[in-house]
């Protein structure tokens, strides 16, 4: 309907489009979600359960129907079993992304995979130390290989903890160990989720609650560290770097690819042959001023942070911006990728094209990459999309590119705050950076689109706050116009300062979703530098418009790091109050930190500046009442 | 004489009793055979969404007397007295729509039916399942509902119940424990999100 | 006591089932100048159109008379009313006296003015009758013109469309139905029938009609002329009150009547296209010529003849039309002509769906709707209008898909 655009998303590029698709008779993402409701409540409050065929089973939330499944689950069961595995998939999804680039450095360290190289040695050298390899007077190849094969070992190891939790402090060790929940292999714990929550094995919600915990964390700190150590390895450790984002970054006279999805493996490649002096002269020899490489999503926040290539938009904007008319060709790996797009697709010039073997799409062209034949595939591709800019219809990009800063990594901030997080640490201590939060996760048309990541990360910049984000929420927060150094103006006097002082923006974009981890990282060594535990500091986690399965997993492996993590959406626990209590409470006296629930994301703010300053009062810093 | 009864408070919305309804008015009965019909039978009870995209059981009320009754041009809207339950003919339905504009709940849809003649559309509403009744069997959405958001009996002993529930929190010493917590927490994320979403 | 109804349409008969079933003894005459058994008005142009036979039209079994013990006087017109003496006369020159009277006479098609107008297959939409004729010219017709965009036009030119007939529609505004819908709705409703084989042709009249005998041309005000071997008219229709005493009985356009359905006069009642209350939408008092409005105002004439005291609510113009695969309906202010500038109004439209909303508000109060498509839920927002209960939800969240009267309860 005509009037919806400005209830559905605060992005002006979004608004338009949707106006545009509502003209062009296109269904959104939007227009599905109005036809599904009601949502089912049973599956809301995650009461309904379809483990087994003696079901489908669900509880009436109102206690005079059935209060047991067939089996003689309860609500709490039925929850915490449905949790499990939602997080299991989660982890899967990252750490088997992960599974994917150790292969390509396998690959590499056997000369097999043409077009990738070790970019970053350092980093390898590094990495390989912790897996106790030898590096002294070695090859990268060689060194390469050696931890290609530790790490693909750490997925099915038989080791007792995965040696990538080393990384974090000791006393958050001990207690994993103390609450029998570090991490050990990482197909391990999700393999395990999947037995304890069959029919008749796992039947006590908090023993299921546990092993959540521990699946979540052979994700964070095993699987995403895993993707996002080897993609700096392969692609180079990001350093800060402009780059411009919404839909006004696709150009009207150049042949415009689109690289949407998740892993740097097939979109780094396809960067490469687009930026080929003679792949470009071939565009222009089809009337094009040349390519121009966009990114959607998270594969196109690995590109952004490592190379500055520019941002189309984030997971809500990934059918609008077919709908620009500009799009030449769309390509897609895997994780989020609507199955619609093959079809909004259709009804513009856009080609579509697949690119992993494990993931299909209806209406897309299937081109399948591997480490040896990559090279090769994105130039096939690339030369399509170039032969398809002749195909173009009318072209519609409805507003101007926004300037950004990308490429916080840990080590690219650490270099910035002069080569250790003492001055971090000092702003912190005097007060005038009150502490910082990540702000991670998707999009999710419940939200309007933006509105939770943007309106959160104002308020807490404002109140000196810093902010480092990830995925679909830096997307969301680089498109306000957060990510330039003159943003400071939107920061509190102590950020400000700090920032100003420093030369970077109060808003550090961290990277994709794998790219938690860094987070993780850098909590690690604050709280390493202050002698203490994560739990201890004035840190923060929030996902305000998150969906899918992967963030439950992200969430849960930062609330067992240590850190206090406020949702958005609900995650279907409603129907056992039990699970409620022991996520958004009981935790608190486990690993130290809790979940909340907060849709609005004003409110969101003000429950973790209340967090944060508590933390400094018990750290035995100053304390702002707000 | 029992009747059917929504509770929509008690709603989550499943839509299960859809697919009873439209399963008990197929040609074969059965939701598995009935999804391959021609015509597809249809739901005659609607869940749609609140306010706050909660679940909203509509259904014919059967009004007494029905304006869809007094607004249809052919006369094909009756009153069957013993189980007090408006019906329409579609043997004489003209598919006007007249009863669309009749009918303040909204609950009646105009569609081919397996219990029409074949090939004419015509208007189709809950027949407070005479059929199952007269087999001893309550109505498919009651009988399918887990929540108690349809229930089937005296009207008076329905209204008895909500008059003692609500005594009862009146007058209790503490505030009464809530019934289903977890539910008013999913309505109150709900209603948040709504709002949030619609301020402008 | 001896009740008198003037009308066997559906306003007079309800009255008459209402009387003798509140108050058996009483001796009920109806009088009517249709020999027809009462019948559905709105149901002659799906007689025209073919989508049901005559036999389905009559809304009673041939006894109705007999089994509610009314003496039907059928073919004969009221000629006069003499409300002192309390007596009718009919056009045969006879006298019916009664204790109370209910005028449900209805309304006349608008005559035109034009030369030929006395032409053979020239013809009105009003009764069972005059469909007939057409029916039985109907093999020899291959264009028909029609005089009007209003309801009566519009069905009549979708029913010789469906026909196959080639059919000329003459509007005098911009667009068709622009009583009763806006003119994004009208350009729509428009666009469906000339798709369809529709000819519209605006701000013309016909000023003369040529023909040996039958019609066989129009010639137009524009100087322009339509060839047609058949015409029908349908410029509107006005209350049939002429033989009423207007210095005795208050008329306006159509008969005054009170909360109770009375007249001016004690002991006189009207009903049904004859009779003028007050309009909900429009808070003011006005003639709503419906079905449904004659079938309410009959049964509450019936039952304050009968003795029971009761109110009419008010009427609210109203009306739902399927044409090919559109549906249209509409309630209360919506037209131009409708709306003044303290209306709200909203509309919303979505093409993918080919559905169109539009809303108008008087303060918070819903005072009329158009729907193109997707109409299930347009009763509700006739009752809302019928409520003139305040609208505290956003009016956009009346237009969405998804909405239903759960919309309209706070939890």
């Amino acid at each position: 309907m005509t009037h919806h655009h400005k209830t559905r998303t605060i992005a002006k590029d979004g608004q338009l489009l949707l106006q545009k698709m509502e003209t062009d008779q296109v269904e959104t993402v939007w227009d599905r979600h109005d036809a599904q409701q009601p949502q089912c409540g049973f599956c809301e409050m995650g009461v309904s359960c379809r483990i087994c065929v003696m079901g489908p089973c669900r509880i009436d939330p109102f206690g005079e129907g059935p209060q047991q499944g067939v089996c003689g689950a309860d609500a709490d069961i039925i929850v915490a079993r449905n949790l499990c595995r939602m997080i299991a998939a989660g982890a899967a999804a990252h750490s088997d992304h992960g599974r994917d680039l150790v292969d390509v450095l396998a690959s590499v360290a056997e000369n097999s995979a043409p077009g990738y190289e070790i970019r970053d040695t350092e980093k390898l050298c590094k990495v390989a130390a912790e897996y106790g390899i030898d590096t002294q007077g070695r090859q990268p190849a060689e060194v390469a290989g050696d931890l290609a094969y530790a790490l693909q070992e750490e997925y099915g190891t038989r080791k007792k903890e995965l040696s990538m939790a080393g990384r974090a402090p000791e006393k958050r060790r001990d207690l994993w160990r103390k609450l029998n929940i570090m991490p050990r292999g990482i197909d391990r714990e999700t393999s395990e989720a999947m037995h304890r929550t069959h029919m008749g094995v796992d039947n006590g919600w908090q023993s299921l609650m546990l092993h959540s915990l521990r699946n979540a964390l052979s994700d964070g700190w095993g699987g995403s560290m895993i993707a996002t150590e080897v993609s700096d390895i392969l692609f180079g450790t990001p350093k800060p770097t402009p780059t411009k984002v919404n839909t006004g970054v696709l150009k009207s006279d150049q042949v415009n690819v689109v690289v949407h999805g998740h892993n740097p493996v097939v979109s780094e490649m396809v960067m490469a042959a687009a930026q080929d002096p003679e792949m470009i002269q071939f565009a222009e020899s089809r009337g094009a001023k040349g390519i121009n490489l966009c990114g959607l999503c998270c594969t196109g926040n690995e590109l952004l942070m490592r190379h500055g290539i520019p941002m189309a938009g984030n997971h809500l904007m990934t059918e609008l911006v077919i709908a620009t008319g500009a799009v030449d060709m769309m390509i897609v790996d895997y994780q989020c990728i609507m199955p619609s797009l093959g079809h909004v697709a259709s009804c513009y010039h856009t080609e579509m094209i697949s690119t992993s073997d494990k993931a299909r799409f209806p209406g897309m062209q299937h081109m399948e990459f591997h480490p040896d034949n990559a090279r090769k595939m994105a130039y096939d591709v690339v030369k399509r999309a170039v032969e398809n800019y002749a195909n173009r219809g009318s072209v519609y990009i409805p507003v101007e590119s926004v300037d950004a800063v990308g490429g916080f990594s840990v080590e690219a901030v650490i270099n910035a705050l002069g080569g250790a997080p003492d001055p971090l640490l000092d702003a912190l201590k005097a007060g005038k950076i009150r502490g910082a939060a990540g702000i991670v996760g998707c999009n999710n048309p419940k939200i309007k689109h933006d509105y939770g990541h943007v309106t959160l990360t104002k308020r807490l910049i404002e109140n000196d706050i810093l902010v480092l984000d990830t995925g679909c929420a830096a997307v969301a927060n680089a498109k306000a116009g957060f990510k330039i150094s003159d943003a400071i103006s939107h920061a509190g006097p102590g950020l400000k300062e700090v920032c100003g002082s420093l030369g970077i923006p109060p808003v550090l974009h961290f990277g994709s979703c794998v790219d938690n981890v860094r987070i993780l990282v850098l909590a690690a060594a604050l709280a390493d530098a202050l002698g203490t535990d994560i739990s201890d500091l004035p840190l923060a986690g929030a996902a305000p418009e998150w969906y899918s399965e992967k963030a439950v997993s992200i969430g849960a492996y930062v609330v067992a790091s240590g850190i206090y993590t406020v949702l958005g959406p609900m995650p279907p626990i409603a129907g056992s109050m039990n699970v409620v209590d022991l996520l958004t409470r009981g935790l608190q006296g486990v690993v130290g930190a809790t979940f909340a629930v907060e849709p609005d994301p004003e409110k969101a703010a003000g429950l973790i500046q209340s967090h944060i300053e508590n933390q400094r009062g018990n750290l035995g810093l100053d304390v702002k009442n707000a | 004489m029992k009747q059917v009864i929504v509770h929509p408070e008690r709603c989550v919305g499943c839509m299960q009793c859809m697919l009873a309804c439209a399963a008990a008015h197929s040609k074969t009965g059965s939701l598995f055979t009935a999804i391959a019909e021609t015509p597809k039978p249809r739901p005659r009870i609607h869940v749609g969404a609140g306010l706050y995209d909660e679940g909203f059981p509509n259904r014919c009320r059967h009004c007494d007397p029905a304006p869809c009754q007094m607004a249809c041009l052919p006369g094909a809207i009756y009153r069957h007295s013993r189980t007090n339950t408006v019906l329409i003919d579609p043997d004489v339905c003209i598919n006007c729509a007249s009863c669309a504009m009749a009918c303040p709940y909204g609950v009646i849809r105009y569609h081919a039916d397996p219990l029409a003649p074949a090939g004419k559309t015509v208007a189709v509403k809950c027949d407070n399942c005479v059929a199952r009744q007269h087999r001893g069997q309550i109505p498919a959405c009651v009988e399918i509902c887990k929540v108690g958001a349809l229930t089937f009996e005296e009207r008076d002993r329905a209204m008895k119940r909500r008059t003692e529930e609500v005594a009862r929190s009146a007058t209790a010493d503490a505030a009464p424990p809530e019934q289903a917590p977890g539910f008013s927490l999913l309505h109150t994320v709900k209603k948040a999100r709504t709002e949030i979403n619609l301020a402008r | 006591m001896k009740h008198v109804i003037i009308g066997n349409g559906v306003a007079g008969l309800t009255a008459a089932e209402t009387i003798r079933r509140m108050d058996p003894d009483s001796e009920l005459t109806l009088i009517s100048d249709e020999t027809f058994l009462p019948y559905c008005r709105p149901m002659i142009s799906h007689l025209l159109e073919g989508a049901v036979p005559a036999e389905k039209l009559p809304i009673r079994g041939k006894n109705v008379y007999a089994q509610n013990r009314i003496e039907p006087v059928l073919g004969a017109r009221a000629t006069t009313l003499d409300v002192d003496r309390r007596v009718v006369t009919t056009a045969d020159g006879k006298t019916h006296a009664y204790d109370r009277l209910l005028l449900a006479c209805g309304a006349d098609p608008r005559q035109i003015d034009a030369q030929g107008r006395d032409l053979e297959n020239i013809f009105f939409m009003r009764t069972v009758q005059q469909v007939r004729q057409m029916l039985a010219v109907l093999p020899e017709v291959g264009h028909a013109l029609v005089l009007g965009g209003g309801l009566v036009g519009f069905k009549a030119a979708y029913s010789l469309l469906r026909r196959g007939i080639a059919v000329t529609m003459l509007i005098r505004s911009g667009y068709p139905l622009s009583m009763q819908v806006d003119e994004t709705a009208g350009r729509m409703i428009q666009a469906v029938l000339q798709a369809n084989g529709l000819t519209v042709r605006t701000g013309a009249s016909v000023e003369a009609f040529e023909g040996n005998g039958r019609v066989r041309m129009a010639h137009l005000s524009d100087g322009t002329r339509v060839s047609c071997d058949m015409a029908v008219i349908g410029k509107g229709v006005f209350p049939a009150h002429g033989f009423v005493p207007a210095d005795r009985i208050h008329t306006d356009a159509g008969i005054l009547v009170d909360d109770n359905m009375q007249t001016s006069v004690s002991g006189v009642y009207a009903a049904g296209d004859i009779a003028e209350h007050m309009d909900i939408a429009r808070q003011r008092s006005w003639v709503n010529a419906i079905w449904p409005e004659a079938v309410s105002q009959g049964r509450v004439a019936g039952m304050n003849m009968a003795g029971e005291i009761v109110s009419y609510r008010g009427s609210l113009s109203r009306n739902v039309i399927r044409v090919f695969d559109t549906d249209v309906m509409t309630a209360g202010r919506v037209s131009p002509r409708d709306i003044d500038e303290t209306c709200r109004q909203f509309s919303a439209r979505d093409l993918r769906r080919n559905i169109y909303r539009k809303l108008v508000f008087s303060d918070n109060i819903l005072v009329g709707f158009a729907m193109i498509n997707d109409i299930e839920q347009g009763g509700a927002l006739t009752a809302l209008i019928q409520s003139r209960r305040p609208v505290e939800v956003e009016p956009e969240r009346l237009m969405e898909p998804g909405f239903n009267i759960g919309r309209l309860m706070a939890r």
